[in-house]
């Protein structure tokens, strides 16, 4: 899909087009852009984790699961996470720390699915000098259904 | 065996699979996962302090972390015809090339619902000399109409 092709791999290059802890105001919407999840990104995905399960790769074994057809592993939302926002989205600017994260999942994202985002600040807080966002997130397929939710705590750069 | 919901006990124990952590398998999860964060590529950038952290070099993605307890808990779950629902982390440690971490699992609770059955899992992600890098809960729904293969 174009917009896999178009990823910006540089995440210097727009860094001072993006908002920085003082800048990011909880509650307001996250830019996100549609994202055709392919096959071939779930397996990628899925080689970078070693995941070997059938229900990934196999359309034939897939068929006889409760799933009726491949899916992807319920993790993928940490590929959804950059391949649904734009290159000037806050989750991009270098030396961003993950501190932990929680996600509830629904149903499976599936090849060929086209996700989109909702997407905010939650809340953000100073603490032990550090400056803290916690984001929360939640996918769906075309068909409108929640594929997952989650919400994460990260460090800003300073 | 294959796990059932009737047959699980607290302190049951899941083990995950060992994952050797090198500059490529970083690389390759950057590429997968399209998070390219300085953190995980540029070795002169992470010999600087930022903020109040500083590691000393290129760090593996926490939620490379995630990754490998999802696969854990959805290998584990599959057979049994039961689904990974929930899954809270929270990194410890950083983890750099050469480490080698692995995944595991202690079943904590189970809980009956009004429509369907639940385990509870703590989990963790120790490095090569058993500390710990990752921890974190996990829930697992035993749907009553079990799927199982």
């Amino acid at each position: 899909m174009a917009q896999t092709q178009a990823f910006e791999t540089d995440f210097w290059k727009d860094a001072n087009l993006r908002k920085v802890w003082d800048d990011i105001v909880p509650g307001e919407p996250r830019k996100t852009i549609p994202y055709t999840l392919t096959k071939e990104a779930i397996e990628l995905y899925c080689k970078s984790v070693g995941e070997t399960h059938p229900i990934y790769f196999d359309e034939a074994y897939a068929k006889t699961t409760r799933y009726g057809g491949l899916i992807a592993p319920p993790s993928i939302h940490i590929l959804l996470m950059f391949s649904c926002t734009p290159a000037d989205d806050w989750m991009r600017s270098p030396g961003t720390v993950n501190a932990g994260q929680s996600w509830s999942y629904n149903i499976p994202a599936r090849p060929n699915d086209v996700i989109t985002l909702q997407a905010r600040a939650l809340d953000k807080f100073i603490k032990r000098e550090r400056l803290f966002v916690v984001h929360d997130n939640v996918f769906f397929n075309q068909k409108g259904d929640v594929i997952c939710s989650g919400r994460g705590w990260t460090i800003r750069p300073m | 065996m294959t796990t059932t919901f009737e047959k699980l006990r607290a302190g049951d124990a899941i083990d995950g699979p060992a994952f050797a952590v090198s500059r490529d398998s970083i690389r390759l999860f950057c590429d997968a996962s399209l998070d390219y964060n300085p953190l995980h590529l540029d070795d002169e950038y992470m010999k600087g302090s930022f903020g109040k952290t500083n590691f000393g070099g290129i760090i593996m993605h926490g939620m490379n972390n995630f990754g490998l307890i999802s696969r854990m808990i959805t290998d584990w779950a599959y057979p049994a015809g039961a689904i990974h629902r929930r899954l809270e982390t929270r990194w410890v440690k950083p983890v750099r090339p050469g480490d080698t971490i692995q995944p595991s699992g202690i079943i904590k609770a189970k809980q009956v619902t009004e429509k369907s059955r639940w385990v509870l899992i703590d989990v963790v992600v120790k490095n090569q000399t058993g500390e710990k890098v990752a921890t974190g809960e996990a829930l697992v729904e035993f749907p009553r109409d079990l799927f199982c293969h």
